[in-house]
């Protein structure tokens, strides 16, 4: 990094050199200056709407409707969220979206595991095929498939339960996951799984005791990926569920938007409602915190180059 | 596996070794596979037959032929210029998002400090779930109260209404989806893309005397051109898949301007249970997107170049 600037100066001998090295180091300087300013805008850009939010939330409607808008609040507001949970469910439909997830998630890896590990490591006849299929998958708009799901769940008497939205997760885990962890199984030295097979492994012993634990940096980033989809997923909890009780968080927020105003007291609901969006992106920003590498590393194992 | 040896000198089709292989294969793909045949090709087939009858869920689907493909095709008012609008949105959001999140990915991939801090900064916003999105872009953009009105107002810049008006509902929805996709995954794809630039490949350049444009130029664009068409692809399908962001903030409105065909398939299937009708709809716009994926494949090979061949 710091490299090319020591060679600049080491050839630079002569006054005239050193000038036009000069020259270009302080033009450098500028240019780095200006990235330094167009950085910090966009930075401040990206991250105003949150914070506003957040500040929104801890202020009186009438603060935020006052004619200068305070940009913090004059008396932090903590009661506004204890008076969400008071009016709203919130509690749960948090909890709910956590029930999902916790019936799903598990699915959803090991299914993806499985998928991903018959793709990488045995031959079969139609497996290249198969395998561009659930490529092709990718490419299906949801509403295609939506429809009839919907009315093939209706037959099974599955409207207004959780099953349309946790069982699917058992059966493949989605085309995206199982392509990410079958391109890190194929990284994998293969030396692994036949020095196990060597010691008697059968298929299902050398996946979990060689493979699964090599896995780890892959699993955690699906278990990342598909804790962060399910949690943010709308369409499907709107259809399948129509009682408030059962709402999802996504769900029951987008519920709190019907409503202008707070059904008690006829007052502005805008501050409770930003109250309610901090409060769903909370455990989001939470996961993101303590597992930022693995949100990169999502995408470094899809390969890319495809 | 001690007779494997032998079985495998002839790798014959029906040696036992492989059709051991072939059946263990096949077990651990089953979840998928079973996934596959009952929740894709199944509902797939099944909706495809929906096409031609008229369903309402309540009693049994009629046939009535080419019945619903007429009726779209000819006299449902909202369906073309729904199409133009999704299309309309796509336009004006992939170009930019491609743009934009490619610039953020320079910026970082230079020499400023603070990386990982503005890296941070730049990826938050696409971690906000799009519900929540929609509802504080909803306030900041409130034409009354919003803080965004309010700040114009204050610097004597006439505010627009925003999502309540029809002209300026559209662009502020593509707005309010760069903000929540600029710096998400797309940025850290072409972030990947910018370091995975073979360093003696600048340095070439720099010998042959190219300026740091015509390096950007000539030798990074051409690299990239993979990631940027494979950001291209994925955002197409997206940008068309235009839904939650559009039913939260607006519900297709202000005077259907921003009623997409997602909204349009939302409202036959769950609202009216037309489901015969919302299939031929979403049927026909599969079409669309799988023909436009189709063509990008082709016309990919006259710009797209890979490095080292392949």
């Amino acid at each position: 990094m710091g490299g090319s600037d020591t060679t600049v100066s080491a050839i630079a001998i002569s006054p005239a050199h050193r000038s036009a090295s000069e020259r270009a180091r302080r033009k450098q300087r500028i240019v780095l200056g200006l990235t330094h300013v167009v950085v910090l805008v966009f930075g401040l850009a990206f991250s105003f709407p949150l914070f506003w939010t957040v500040s929104s939330s801890l202020q009186t409607w009438q603060e935020l409707r006052s004619y200068t808008p305070h940009l913090i609040p004059s008396v932090p507001q903590w009661g506004n969220y204890p008076r969400l949970f008071a009016i709203q469910p919130m509690a749960r439909w948090l909890l709910n979206s956590f029930m999902v997830i916790a019936a799903a998630l598990p699915g959803q890896i090991l299914s993806a595991t499985m998928t991903a590990y018959a793709f990488a490591r045995f031959r079969y006849p139609g497996r290249d095929i198969w395998f561009i299929i659930m490529l092709g998958t990718m490419m299906i708009p949801s509403q295609v498939l939506l429809i009839p799901q919907y009315l093939l769940f209706n037959q099974f008497g599955w409207i207004n339960t959780y099953y349309p939205l946790t069982v699917p997760s058992w059966l493949g885990g989605g085309a995206f996951t199982i392509f990410l962890l079958r391109q890190f199984i194929m990284s994998i030295p293969r030396d692994l799984d036949e020095a196990a097979l060597m010691d008697g492994a059968g298929p299902f012993r050398i996946l979990w005791q060689v493979l699964v634990p090599l896995m780890q940096p892959a699993l955690t980033t699906v278990a990342v990926l598909g804790f962060l989809g399910t949690w943010n997923d709308f369409f499907g909890p709107f259809i399948y569920l129509n009682r408030a009780r059962l709402f999802t968080a996504a769900v029951g927020l987008q519920f709190l938007t019907a409503a202008e105003r707070i059904e008690t007291t006829g007052e502005p609901r805008d501050h409770l409602l930003m109250a309610a969006a901090t409060v769903m992106t909370l455990p989001v920003l939470t996961l993101f915190v303590f597992a930022q590498r693995h949100f990169v590393q999502g995408v470094v194992l899809s390969g890319i180059k495809m | 596996m001690a007779m494997a040896g032998t079985a495998s000198a002839r790798r014959s089709r029906g040696s036992p070794a492989l059709r051991r292989e072939a059946w263990w294969g096949y077990v651990f793909m089953s979840p998928w596979l079973i996934g596959f045949v009952g929740l894709t090709l199944g509902p797939g087939l099944a909706s495809l037959i929906l096409t031609f009858t008229r369903y309402n869920v309540l009693r049994p689907p009629e046939f009535i032929g080419l019945g619903n493909y007429v009726d779209i095709l000819t006299r449902d008012e909202l369906f073309y210029p729904s199409i133009a609008r999704t299309f309309y949105f796509s336009i004006l959001f992939v170009p930019l998002a491609i743009v934009g999140s490619l610039t953020l990915a320079m910026l970082l991939n230079s020499h400023i400090r603070g990386k990982v801090f503005f890296r941070t900064l730049f990826f938050m916003p696409s971690l906000v779930p799009i519900v929540a999105a929609a509802v504080l872009w909803v306030w900041l953009f409130n034409p009354d109260w919003g803080i965004v009105n309010q700040g114009l107002r204050t610097l004597g810049i006439p505010a627009p209404r925003w999502f309540a008006d029809p002209r300026w509902a559209l662009p502020t929805l593509v707005l309010m989806s760069l903000w929540s996709s600029v710096g998400g995954t797309r940025m850290i794809i072409f972030l990947a893309g910018l370091q995975g630039v073979p360093e003696e490949l600048y340095e070439a350049a720099s010998i042959d005397g190219a300026n740091a444009w015509q390096r950007g130029r000539h030798v990074t664009l051409p690299l990239l051109t993979p990631t940027i068409f494979f950001n291209l692809v994925l955002g197409i399908i997206s940008a068309l898949q235009v839904f939650t962001s559009a039913f939260v903030a607006t519900r297709g409105g202000p005077a259907y301007a921003t009623w997409f065909i997602g909204l349009h398939i939302y409202k036959h299937a769950f609202e009216y249970f037309n489901m015969g009708y919302a299939a031929t709809l979403a049927w026909l716009f599969a079409v669309v997107i799988v023909s436009l994926t189709i063509l990008q494949q082709r016309l990919s090979a006259r710009w797209v170049f890979y490095y080292g061949g392949q």
